[in-house]
């Protein structure tokens, strides 16, 4: 069974016309790097908690301490 | 009766009184024709009834008639009957011709120029025609037929009956309407064609929005050459402060899109914010987004955004889309006069 792709709703003012359909491969692509990337950020962005708390646990301090010896 | 001239001492018979005062109540004896026919001198203040299958006339010659007198003039037949100027003017405001059943007074002004008095049907039948026209007139009644939708009446000299029926110019200054766009449950929506030359500066009013994941953030593109979507780099900033007040950051490079916030709501907690469009019109400018959101009463809170996408070109419209899921919602696109 062929998977569909998601669907783009696209109004346009000029003709104003308003339509829903799947996307075609260039909007699909667009679409996907894009979850890609923020897919990325957000994996990111928990290794990098991951790392701070890991620091702070070697450091045995908590983050309220570590904000205050940077200030 | 016809005109007559008493003379003193002269004693009128019952029959001529009621005659008299038939005639002076707009009456009078009546002088049946089938035919064509030229008046007479003893015409005066009689009816002259035309009745005639075919098309007839009534000439009206000079030297016949006084100052003052008339003739009423009637049609009953289903030819026309036309009031013909023969050696007399005759001058009306109406037509001379005569339809079955119009009828009219013709008045002597002096002996050899007569005024026609028309109870013409004709000028009392309506020329309306279809649904919506209007009653207009020219050098005659005629109809100002409906115009569009949404179009207005406008005086316009150069038309015949002196109005039209136009749509009605954009302001010259203010917040003008472009377009609102509705959406439900698509992975992007975009909104192509609203940014032109006649505008600058635009605002964008988003509504109940929601996402299957509320907390995805919520995201804006521009879109260029009608569906193109711009996927270059976009430098900005969303600023975020929950309910608790702690704030937290998404910067705009790494989706590569406007971050308008980092909650696009869910639920009965739905997304609303305004974002402010700048310098899309212009292919050596890159266009300027600011804006706020809020996402009701949990995740977010509030949301301030600010930035700019990175190449310069003409934007003619946008797309919005989550981070991971489909969105629901209203965006309303608004242009603000150049001056």
């Amino acid at each position: 069974m062929a998977t569909q792709n998601p669907n783009i709703g696209i109004y346009d003012y000029t003709t104003g016309e308003t339509l829903v359909r799947e996307m075609n491969p260039e909007e699909l692509t667009d679409y996907e790097a894009g979850l890609q990337a923020t897919a990325k950020a957000e994996a990111d962005k928990v290794k990098i908690q991951a790392d701070k708390a890991a620091l702070l646990a070697k450091l045995g301090i908590t983050a309220d301490e570590a904000k205050l010896l940077l200030s | 009766m016809s005109k007559q001239t008493f003379t003193t001492g002269q004693v009128l018979t019952a029959a001529q009184m009621t005659s008299l005062q038939q005639t002076a109540l707009g009456g009078g004896s009546t002088t049946a024709k089938t035919a064509s026919y030229v008046l007479v001198a003893a015409d005066a203040g009689t009816v002259v009834q035309m009745n005639s299958a075919g098309a007839t006339t009534i000439t009206v010659n000079t030297a016949l008639f006084a100052a003052g007198d008339t003739v009423q003039i009637q049609n009953v037949g289903a030819g026309v009957c036309t009031v013909t100027a023969g050696t007399a003017t005759v001058n009306t405001s109406a037509t001379l011709a005569l339809k079955q059943y119009d009828s009219g007074d013709l008045y002597f002004n002096t002996t050899s120029a007569a005024f026609f008095f028309s109870t013409d049907a004709a000028d009392s039948t309506s020329p309306l025609t279809t649904k919506g026209d209007l009653y207009g007139y020219s050098t005659l009644d005629a109809r100002i037929p409906i115009g569009t939708n949404n179009q207005v009446l406008t005086a316009d000299s150069a038309q015949a009956l002196g109005l039209k029926w136009a749509t009605p110019t954009a302001v010259a200054s203010g917040l003008t309407f472009i377009s609102r766009t509705s959406f439900s449950s698509v992975a992007t929506q975009a909104v192509d064609g609203v940014f032109t030359s006649t505008y600058d500066n635009y605002l964008l009013i988003f509504e109940d929005m929601t996402a299957a994941t509320g907390a995805d953030d919520f995201y804006l593109q521009l879109r260029y050459a009608g569906p193109t979507t711009e996927t270059g780099t976009y430098y900005g900033w969303c600023e975020t402060y929950d309910l608790a007040g702690t704030e937290s950051g998404l910067g705009w490079s790494t989706p590569n899109a406007a971050v308008i916030s980092t909650s696009t709501g869910s639920g009965v907690n739905t997304g609303n914010g305004h974002m402010l469009v700048q310098r899309v019109g212009n292919s050596s400018e890159k266009a300027a987004m600011t804006g706020q959101y809020t996402e009701n009463e949990t995740l977010s809170g509030f949301t301030i955004f600010g930035g700019a996408v990175n190449t310069a070109r003409t934007y003619t419209g946008f797309l919005l889309k989550s981070s991971s899921t489909n969105i629901t919602g209203v965006v309303t696109v608004y242009g603000y006069a150049k001056s």
